[in-house]
């Protein structure tokens, strides 16, 4: 038991990562060929729009069902609306955010992207705290977008293209059938001023997607309202990501490595339960935490993955020496 | 009929310097228990550089280092050494009594003593001060003021807001490019990249020693290690790995022989405080000999040295000085700045994990920081119910008959309070 916990802790976490994610990639882009389809309450983006998905999108569905008139949505007729819900938090409790870091194809990309500017020796760009602080709120209009609008369709405040306005600004319709040769989502829609802006915002946040993400690392989950909806209910998660403030050095090692800039993960060190908003559940603070237990990932409060001094320097390679050049 | 010969000023300097680190040398070899034979290598290194004045970098340029902030990965991967100027000289204190207010602390008044000397085995090429403490800060002046070439790498007193990080990650850019003209030296990204991983194994290779410190038979006394880890200041860093190692190795032995370099009732001590800088290892020396054990400090001579290391995501040079300034600011738990939460955290952790009975801490007279955090410490200490002893010091030889009673009188009490306890 003990070989197998100093195995799982000095686990070379990133491939472990990259091989998970691509297996992910596969599945929720390419699904559809394999005849495998997880349904449609998935908590991660991988676009409806996408003929072959593997699991759609939970906010797609989620979007028609608010649309519908009030009096529909609140009859015994919305049990499904329930059942869809129920299906997408029983999947999100088991792993948490961990979709975002492990599985959602949005996220893959741009880890993807990332390596690219990182083979062309570029290095990445961070927000300032205050910026970082400002810009955190946007995730959660796009989560009131994602919620508000069809609502206003079904009250019939709203026009009809708003129905799934979310959809239209988001990269991933754009992006995700782009991988099975669709370019059908490249167009705009000029049949009304709204649906024209909608689409062609949706083309502009695709553009900045792309050079977002190439220079910062996951840029788009900084705004990603599937993200905020996470937290929302991710205190009832199975997977957690805890911290043990007494061993915590405040070194900031884990803020180093964090993509998301969580300052919290370094800095805080009353709370137990580190998990924050923007987190992606990556694991990659406790990897880089030279502190033995400081930091760890726990299902149903045993530890899964923990941080250690021996982990930490194998990881760095600080295990062994190279090279003498004194 | 040999020609007689009048010792010159430096010579007598040098001739006190050396029976002052021999008498200290002599204590720590024969007053204890055996030592692991592996140590005899550091025995021999203090001997070679504090009383035979041996230079160790003779073909290298040397940076001297005012305090721990400098980064000492930035100065290796610079083809440069680190050296320490942090001195525990008494006659060093001596000289530099005259050019420093009488109250100053005596690691700095030893520290400036040393440039009035002017008495190295390895002469500094250039001093780098990072304006940690007020004393450091004005000494730094006062040493340029005597003709040695003195850079002041700004470091801010408060550690916790996104500015500070900010300020400091530009000041060890400037200083890491200012030393690059310099010495005339290109940074590369390999060198750099080198070194963090080297001074990372170093780290490694001390974590792994002490812990074994926490082993109910610990086979390493305090004192041993305050050797092991000041020898970090000034030694070739390969022949510390190399050193390092063997001392591992025995070490680990002895932990499967049970072997303890104490004695079963030996109470075990938490050292907080002012550094013990060679030869002035005057307080962990007192507490060893009246059979207690120092199984874990919180000092910058040796753990908070060691403790905190460089974690890099991407292997770009401007990534790696980042990290490697977070790593010198974020973690420090010096006095200097404006809160001690982390230290009394980190000795609380310490005394914990290591399972000591109490804490020694020892403040410098002079040394305003560390007296001013005593009382809260002592607080924090006694609210967890960890035994705590506050012991002001200072270079002076005098002293240790009435300190020898207090620390022994403590240790008694922590025996009694064990022997209850069981």
């Amino acid at each position: 038991m003990k070989k197998i916990k100093d195995f799982i802790n000095k686990a070379d976490i990133r491939r472990f990562r990259f091989w998970l994610q691509l297996f992910f990639f596969v599945l929720f882009i390419y699904g559809g060929y394999f005849a495998i389809n997880l349904g449609n309450s998935i908590p991660v983006f991988s676009c409806g729009y996408d003929k072959e998905v593997g699991g759609m999108c939970y906010f797609l569905p989620l979007q028609h069902q608010l649309a519908r008139p009030l009096d529909v949505l609140f009859s015994v007729a919305s049990i499904s609306v329930l059942i869809g819900f129920v299906t997408f938090l029983l999947w999100f409790i088991v792993f948490n955010k961990a979709w975002c870091g492990y599985a959602c194809p949005l996220g893959t990309m741009q880890d993807w992207l990332t390596g690219l500017r990182k083979k062309m020796g570029i290095r990445f760009s961070t927000y300032t705290q205050p910026q970082f602080d400002k810009l955190k709120k946007i995730k959660y209009l796009m989560l009131a977008l994602v919620i508000f609008a069809p609502i206003g369709v079904g009250m019939g405040i709203l026009g009809g293209e708003w129905r799934t306005a979310f959809c239209e600004i988001c990269p991933g319709r754009m992006i995700t059938p782009l991988f099975v040769g669709d370019v059908s989502q490249w167009s705009l829609d000029f049949s009304t001023k709204t649906a024209m802006i909608l689409t062609s915002l949706g083309l502009i946040f695709t553009g900045l997607f792309v050079v977002g993400s190439f220079i910062k690392k996951r840029f788009f989950c900084f705004f990603c309202p599937m993200s905020a909806m996470h937290y929302i209910f991710s205190d009832a998660a199975l997977l957690k990501l805890k911290k043990d403030g007494d061993k915590c050095t405040k070194c900031g090692d884990c803020y180093n490595v964090c993509d998301m800039q969580i300052k919290d993960i370094a800095d805080d060190v009353k709370s137990t339960n580190i998990l924050r908003d923007d987190c992606i559940f990556c694991m990659k603070c406790v990897a880089a935490c030279p502190e033995d237990d400081a930091l760890h990932v726990d299902i149903l409060n045993m530890k899964l993955f923990t941080s250690t001094k021996g982990g930490f320097a194998k990881r760095m390679e600080m295990d062994r020496l190279e090279k003498k050049n004194d | 009929m040999t020609e007689h010969k009048i010792e010159t000023p430096k010579e007598r300097l040098n001739r006190h310097k050396a029976m002052e680190a021999s008498a200290v040398l002599e204590k720590i070899k024969h007053d204890y228990k055996e030592p692991p034979r592996a140590m005899e290598y550091f025995y021999d290194l203090y001997e070679r550089v504090h009383c035979k004045h041996e230079s160790l970098h003779s073909d290298k340029a040397k940076v001297g280092t005012m305090c721990i902030q400098v980064p000492s990965e930035i100065i290796y991967a610079l083809d440069a050494v680190p050296l320490r100027l942090c001195n525990g000289f008494y006659t060093d204190d001596e000289i530099g009594s005259d050019f420093l207010p009488s109250k100053s602390c005596p690691l700095v008044k030893a520290t400036v003593g040393q440039f009035v000397s002017n008495n190295f085995s390895d002469k500094p090429d250039v001093i780098i001060s990072p304006t940690t403490c007020d004393q450091k800060a004005k000494s730094g002046a006062i040493i340029e003021s005597m003709g040695f070439s003195v850079y002041d790498m700004e470091f801010p007193r408060t550690k916790e807001s996104h500015e500070s990080r900010e300020y400091w990650r530009r000041s060890v850019r400037k200083f890491t490019k200012d030393l690059s003209e310099n010495l005339n030296t290109k940074l590369s990204k390999k060198k750099l990249k080198e070194s963090i991983q080297k001074i990372g194994y170093a780290q490694h290779l001390y974590h792994k020693l002490n812990i074994l410190r926490k082993n109910t038979a610990s086979p390493i006394l305090g004192k041993d290690m305050f050797l092991v880890t000041n020898a970090f200041f000034f030694d070739k860093i390969d022949s510390w790995i190399d050193a390092m190692k063997k001392l591992l190795e025995e070490c680990e032995e002895m932990v499967e022989a049970k072997v303890n370099a104490a004695s079963k009732m030996s109470p075990r001590i938490v050292y907080t405080g002012s550094p013990p800088i060679f030869p002035n290892l005057k307080i962990p020396l007192l507490i060893e000999l009246c059979d207690a054990i120092i199984v874990a400090d919180e000092t910058c001579s040796s753990n908070r040295m060691f403790n905190d290391m460089v974690s890099v995501d991407e292997w770009f040079i401007n990534d790696m000085i980042d990290s490697i300034a977070d790593r010198y600011l974020k973690g420090c738990t010096c006095p200097i700045f404006t809160k001690n939460d982390d230290r009394k955290r980190r000795i609380l952790d310490l005394v914990k994990d290591y399972k000591a009975d109490g804490v020694v801490y020892q403040a410098f007279a002079g040394c305003q920081v560390y007296e001013m955090e005593q009382r809260s410490v002592l607080e924090a200490m006694q609210k967890a119910g960890v035994p705590i002893l506050y012991i002001e010091s200072d270079y002076s030889p005098s002293q240790s008959g009435q300190l020898t009673t207090r620390i022994e009188a403590f240790v008694e009490s922590l025996k009694n309070r064990k022997r209850r306890q069981q």
